[in-house]
C-alpha cells in the first residue's frame, strides 16, 4: 500500500487487490449500516480470493445493518451523533430536520469511494476537489471501526497501537497462544491504522493543494 | 450583498439574548488533528493559525466553541460538522 501523493493534480494511492477488496467491503458495510442500498451486486473482487480470515472477520460486522429508527448502536450514533448532550428537545428537533440529509450525504460519499475501489488497477485516484469529501468518508469508516474497537478516549487509541505491535511481534515469533491475543481485534485494529494512514496522506494532499491555490 | 442598514438589523437580532447560540466541537479519539484543522479552515474560513488554535483547544480541553449566532445558523453549522464526522452540539450561549 502506498499513501496518497500528488500526481498530475490528482491524489493517487496504490493498493493491491486484497487491500482494495477489504477496504471496499468495509466501505459497503458502513453504507448498509447507514441504511443505504447494497453497493453493486458483489464485492469488487471475488469474495473467495483466498481471504478466509477476512470473511471470518466480516461475520462480526454483520450486526452493522440495523435500522436507524433506534440509533442505540454506538457505531450509528458516532456517524449521526446527538446535537445536544442534555437538551432532548434540541437533539430531537435537529435529528428530525437533518438526519435523512446527513445519511444520504454519507451513503453517497461511501458509494463513490466504493466505485473507485471497484475499478481495475492498483491506483486509487481522487480529484483535488473531491479530496476533502473522500477524507470525510474515510472518517465515517474509521468512526465505525473505532466504535467496534471500543476506542472512546485518546488513551484507548494509543493503547491500540501498543496492542497491535505486541500482537504482530507475538505472531512473528509464534508466541500468540500465551498472550491471549484476540485476532479479530488485531485485524480490525490494523485495518483502522491503515485507513488512518491513508486519510492522513489525503489530508496532506488537500492542504498542499489549497496552499498552492492561495 | 446586504445594505449597511440590513447588516445592523441582523447584528441587533443576533445579539439578542434569546438568539445567542453557540456551536461546540467535542474531542474524539478518531479524528486527525490535521483533518480537524483543515475542516475548520475550509468550512469556517479560519486562518490556519486560528483553525489550529481551535483544534488544539478541542484536543487539549475536550471542546471548543467554533461559531456563534442564531439557533438556525448553529443547526446548519452542527449539521456541517456531523457531515465531516466531527461531533458538534449547539446550545444557548452562556449555558
Amino acid at each position: 500500500m502506498r499513501g496518497f501523493e500528488e500526481r498530475d493534480g490528482l491524489a493517487v494511492a496504490e493498493l493491491d487487490d486484497e487491500e482494495r477488496m477489504v477496504i471496499a467491503r468495509i466501505v459497503a458495510d458502513v453504507g448498509l449500516l447507514l441504511g443505504g442500498e447494497q453497493f453493486g451486486m458483489d464485492a469488487p473482487v471475488g469474495r473467495d480470493a483466498g481471504l478466509d480470515d477476512a470473511d471470518e472477520i466480516f461475520k462480526h460486522l454483520q450486526g452493522l445493518e440495523e435500522s436507524l429508527a433506534e440509533p442505540d448502536d454506538p457505531a450509528v450514533l458516532s456517524l449521526l451523533p446527538s446535537a445536544s448532550r442534555d437538551d432532548r428537545d434540541v437533539a430531537d428537533e435537529f435529528r428530525r430536520l437533518t438526519e435523512s440529509d446527513l445519511r444520504d450525504l454519507k451513503v453517497r460519499r461511501l458509494q463513490t469511494m466504493w466505485e473507485q475501489l471497484s475499478e481495475d488497477g492498483p491506483e486509487w485516484e481522487i480529484r483535488a476537489e473531491d479530496a476533502l469529501s473522500t477524507a470525510a468518508a474515510l472518517t465515517d469508516v474509521r468512526l465505525v471501526l473505532a466504535s467496534r474497537l471500543k476506542l472512546e478516549t485518546d488513551e484507548d487509541a494509543d493503547r491500540l497501537h501498543g496492542e497491535i505491535d505486541l500482537a504482530t511481534h507475538a505472531l512473528d515469533t509464534d508466541a500468540d497462544d500465551d498472550l491471549g491475543i484476540d485476532p479479530e481485534r488485531v485485524w480490525l485494529g490494523m485495518l483502522y491504522q491503515a485507513l488512518t494512514w491513508l486519510q492522513e496522506s489525503l489530508v496532506q494532499f488537500s492542504v498542499a493543494t489549497e496552499d498552492v491555490r492561495e | 450583498m446586504s445594505t449597511q442598514e440590513e447588516l445592523e438589523r441582523e447584528g441587533a437580532v443576533a445579539t439578542r439574548v434569546d438568539d445567542a447560540w453557540v456551536t461546540i466541537v467535542w474531542n474524539d479519539p478518531v479524528n486527525l488533528m490535521s483533518y480537524v484543522t483543515h475542516v475548520f479552515q475550509r468550512y469556517f474560513g479560519f486562518t490556519r493559525h486560528e483553525a489550529e488554535a481551535r483544534m488544539r483547544e478541542v484536543h487539549e480541553n475536550g471542546k471548543s466553541v467554533v461559531s456563534t449566532g442564531g439557533r438556525e445558523k448553529m443547526e446548519v453549522d452542527v449539521q456541517a460538522m456531523h457531515g465531516y464526522g466531527l461531533w458538534a452540539t449547539l446550545q444557548r450561549s452562556g449555558e
